[in-house]
């Protein structure tokens, strides 16, 4: 669609969300890489500089192209390149507990506010409008039960992978046992455990936070139909044949534990 | 409380399995690996189970 064509407050709001999208993200990559970087004095050489600044031209590029994926996978991807150079820039003494937080902050600041304004679109005015009945009546409890439960899964989405990174790096008992058993690898042994709490929130993320979500987008038709097959089976009165072979087994591993303690 | 069950129990699920990644964790920094492995696979059931809790609240109708 034409540029000049469109109308004036689809283009301020997708200049909002260009500036939005490129100030948080050039806030997290001076937190995360150029600030540690200049304290530790690692941009030294052309190599480190190009890398350094790596992060912020996928940045350009995504808000130029307006794209999902750079903003929210290649940028942040991007971001470990430095790190994974000169792991030292992602020493925890440099970041301190509260400048962690401070810094986390930021990156799910730019993560919500990235997603939030790619997907956003101003709807076109209505020829007409009408309210529903059904809006002027309270909210019922199910609807009410379901935001709840998705603000939930968002804060733990975030709080949940904070936690394990904070854990690594500024346990005291994690950190004396890191001291201990890995004398002078502290730091490389440290970035391996971040990357693998990164990784592991990955999973967890995809197949607890975001496997929650999917099937309720359409109503979650397999869960309603177990319920509605355990609903009938409850009504019989009757256990299932699973029932009686459990207790079954759970019988006989007792009388083998007991035949074993005793013979 | 009935209404709530499902929702509370997801929470409680959810959060309390990230005493058993901080105890794999706590492994992992003591070399102990195969503790750290048998304590990472409790904590994703715990946190599986809680994913179910939340589903069953999304679908509870009252």
């Amino acid at each position: 669609m034409d540029a000049a064509a469109e109308p004036v407050p689809e283009r301020r709001w997708r200049r909002f969300a260009d500036v939005v999208a490129l100030t948080l993200g050039a806030n997290v990559w001076l937190s995360l890489v150029i600030i540690p970087s200049v304290q530790i004095g690692a941009l030294r050489g052309t190599a480190t500089l190009v890398v350094a600044l790596l992060p912020l031209l996928v940045l350009g590029a995504g808000i130029a192209v307006r794209s999902e994926l750079l903003l929210l996978g290649g940028f942040p991807s991007t971001l470990l390149a430095p790190i994974s150079l000169n792991p030292a820039i992602a020493a925890a003494h440099l970041f301190g507990p509260v400048r962690f937080f401070v810094v986390a902050l930021g990156v799910v600041a730019y993560l919500l506010a990235g997603s939030y304004f790619m997907a956003f679109h101003e709807p076109a005015t209505p020829r007409s409008a009408r309210p529903l009945a059904s809006s002027t009546e309270p909210r019922a409890d199910r609807w009410r039960r379901r935001e709840r439960v998705y603000w939930t899964l968002t804060a733990l989405s975030v709080v949940c992978p904070l936690l394990g990174i904070y854990w690594v790096n500024f346990d005291p008992a994690i950190n004396a046992f890191m001291q201990q058993m890995y004398p002078g690898r502290v730091a490389s042994m440290s970035t391996l455990l971040n990357v693998t709490v990164l990784a592991l929130w990955l999973v967890v993320y995809l197949h607890v936070f975001l496997g929650a979500l999917k099937p309720h987008r359409t109503g979650d038709r397999e869960l309603v139909t177990d319920l509605g097959i355990l609903r009938s089976q409850a009504k019989s009165g009757r256990p299932r044949l699973r029932f009686h072979l459990a207790v079954a087994a759970a019988l006989i591993l007792m009388g083998v534990l007991v035949y074993m303690r005793r013979g | 409380m009935r209404r709530y069950f499902f929702e509370v129990l997801a929470l409680a699920l959810i959060g309390g399995s990230m005493f058993f990644f901080k105890e794999a964790i706590d492994y992992l920094a003591r070399r102990d690996y195969v503790a750290s492995l048998i304590v990472m696979m409790i904590g994703l059931a715990v946190i599986t189970v809680g994913k179910e809790m939340a589903r069953l609240a999304l679908v509870q109708r009252d």
